[in-house]
């Protein structure tokens, strides 16, 4: 019959490998004290000023200290955003697919970062965005197309987010929040512009549908112009067009022969996440972490400057309404993970005892005022800093989303325009004046125009 | 086997599976070599539409009923084929595959498309203004097309978790010029079905 009483000296080498792991996991996880929104104040601050070229250098240096590829998706999102605040809209797309490609390659599980996160924190996981970042990255480079004049490359990426959008809410059904009521408004005003009349249709009726789930607990519903625009695109189907009167018709055609200035303001900066620290000391300190630790992450909205803008061209003008409240829906999307993170952040806390317990164990075990038993005891302490240290809650968001979105609409006959748009603060404070000119207009066509204001 | 060895080993192991992804790699590989990535539109499917197309182009019926009523080789112009797809994809390879095979076959002429026209165009203005009179062309002789091709790339993807069926349909219509008549239509269908991995390192 076999022993089964194992070697010490065996199993407290083993001990000692699985405590070097996780001391080297722990590097990994704890690299740099500041959370991650901490960290990226400089980036936000630059793109404020308007100085994107620093603002790029600055989000380049932040991730040159990265020793994994984690936050790799987020640096492409966050490169994308600057580049199109600089309109090289070219140069941003390029960025936003490498974080498509990324998003779709990282879905796989990892079960080295399953550990990871189970030892040290979440920030050892690849990013891959929530749910509703994935879903706006396809209206952002939709918009990039649409400014670069490109409406075919604009309806691939509106046929790409239909599929994306129908794996997202089989993933997740019960998240009324995904409902990419945006993005299907602005895909409806893409298919408009390709000719594909009937796909723009059933875009401007899910859109309305999605507005009308997530309005209650966003800051507004669908759009009056989404409802214009779906009331004159059903004017036009073969099913209606008889129905509909004759001076429906007439005035429906007489907007069509204008051109159309479509106007996005990327409002302030969305969601930022903070950290909740829970910590207590451990009334049996000698068998586990000194202190017993967990971080969450909180939600930080930011205040978008913008409460409303006005486009206009000589004597026409237009008002903006909000058509993306990414600062709800990030809210909400937080909400709906946080019990999964607070599930995994207890089970961390566990795990990380339960190793502290082992290394002071073996500390224990060593014989008492050898060289062994002082190193162990060394070990046993750094463990207790290590799993204080390496505590930290994944602050990692796309941070250079706008607070909102808002669209104004100004119907132009077709040629040269000036355009003026003016920003108003709370209670009608004027911020800023900004003057686009020479604005191109074509006849039944839509330019699409955008700004930012932080 | 120690404790102290097996660890060792390891280790090396590790560094080993590591270091070999440090250094960039590049081989040739043949054209005709089918690779498949990502499941995306790649190289593959390109030659397998201008194959197909090819072949089913210069053996159709248009060319003969063409020779037999003009005495003489049509003339095609390449329109756009629009992209109507899932994807970003570059119609213009298996467009360009398809020019080929009309000008080295001798049986069809192609004139030059719209934008490449225009470079053309100014190149010549430019001679008129630089040239040696002797080699200068003249403006207003340029070649009519009688036909024009145009064409399309569909695709309907039905995608579920992680497996995805992707269906490619390549239209492409050679129209005549002078009565809108479609003289030969090709057509070219791929289907995919892409597994997507559950597990990564």
């Amino acid at each position: 019959m076999q022993s089964s009483v194992s070697d010490p000296k065996q199993s407290g080498g083993y001990g000692r490998l699985f405590v070097g792991l996780l001391a080297l996991f722990a590097l990994v996880g704890i690299q740099g004290c500041a959370t991650h929104s901490e960290g990226f104040r400089s980036i936000e601050q630059q793109a404020a000023a308007r100085n994107i070229p620093g603002a790029i250098k600055a989000l380049d240096e932040f991730h040159k200290t990265d020793m994994t590829s984690a936050h790799q998706t987020l640096k492409h999102l966050n490169r994308g955003s600057l580049l199109r605040m600089q309109a090289d809209y070219t140069a941003s797309n390029a960025e936003f697919d490498a974080a498509k490609g990324l998003m779709d390659k990282l879905s796989a599980i990892s079960v080295v970062e399953q550990v990871g996160s189970g030892v040290v924190n979440d920030s050892v996981k690849a990013y891959t965005g929530d749910g509703n970042e994935q879903l706006l990255v396809y209206a952002f480079k939709s918009l990039n197309y649409l400014q670069l004049g490109d409406f075919d490359a604009a309806a691939v990426e509106a046929r790409q987010f239909d599929i994306k959008h129908r794996l997202i809410t089989e993933k997740y059904p019960e998240a009324k929040f995904l409902s990419g009521a945006f993005v299907r408004y602005l895909n409806g005003m893409v298919y408009e512009g390709v000719g594909e009349m009937d796909s723009a249709r059933i875009e401007y009726t899910k859109a309305l549908e999605g507005y009308e789930s997530e309005s209650k607990f966003t800051c507004c519903g669908a759009p009056a112009a989404l409802k214009t625009d779906l009331s004159r695109i059903e004017l036009k189907s073969p099913t209606r067009r008889g129905k509909s009167s004759s001076r429906d018709q007439a005035q429906s055609s007489a907007t069509e022969d204008k051109g159309e200035v479509v106007f996005f303001l990327h409002n302030g900066l969305g969601p930022s996440l903070g950290e909740n620290i829970i910590q207590l000391p451990n009334p049996q300190p000698s068998h586990g972490s000194a202190l017993l630790r967990i971080a969450l992450p909180k939600f930080v909205e930011r205040p978008t400057p913008v409460t409303r803008m006005e486009i206009s061209s000589g004597a026409q003008s237009a008002r903006s309404e909000v058509v993306e409240d990414i600062n709800a829906l990030a809210r909400k999307s937080l909400e709906a993970r946080l019990p999964g993170i607070q599930a995994r952040a207890v089970l961390r806390l566990v795990a990380k005892n339960a190793i502290a317990a082992e290394a002071k164990k073996q500390s224990r075990s060593a014989s008492a005022g050898s060289q062994a038993g002082a190193l162990m005891s060394l070990f046993g302490a750094a463990m207790d800093i290590a799993n204080i240290v390496s505590e930290k809650a994944d602050t990692r968001t796309w941070s250079l989303l706008p607070g909102n979105i808002q669209l104004a609409r100004l119907n132009l006959p077709p040629g040269s325009h000036d355009l003026k748009v003016t920003y108003y603060g709370a209670n009608g404070t004027l911020l800023s004046t900004r003057e686009f000119k020479g604005v191109q207009v074509g006849p039944a066509r839509k330019t699409f125009i955008s700004d930012y204001y932080l | 086997m120690s404790s102290k060895y097996q660890v060792w080993v390891l280790a090396a192991a590790v560094a080993a599976v590591g270091l070999s992804g440090c250094a960039t790699q590049v081989k040739r590989v043949g054209v005709e070599e089918v690779k498949d990535l990502s499941g995306a539109w790649n190289d593959t499917d390109s030659r397998l539409v201008s194959e197909e197309m090819i072949r089913d182009s210069l053996s159709g019926g248009w060319l003969k009923r063409h020779r037999s009523a003009h005495k003489n080789e049509p003339v095609v112009i390449v329109s756009s084929v629009r992209n109507l797809s899932h994807e970003h994809i570059n119609t213009r390879t298996f467009v360009n595959d398809l020019e080929r095979a009309y000008v080295n076959s001798g049986d069809v002429r192609v004139v030059a498309s719209k934008n490449e026209r225009e470079n053309v165009r100014s190149e010549r203005s430019d001679m008129d203004l630089h040239g040696r009179e002797e080699t200068r062309k003249e403006m207003g002789k340029e070649t009519g097309a009688d036909y024009m091709l145009m064409g399309s790339i569909n695709t309907i993807i039905d995608a579920s978790g992680r497996e995805q069926v992707r269906f490619y349909q390549v239209d492409l219509t050679l129209v005549n010029l002078t009565n809108n008549e479609k003289v030969w239509t090709g057509q070219k269908k791929l289907k995919k079905e892409v597994q997507n991995a559950k597990f990564r390192f």
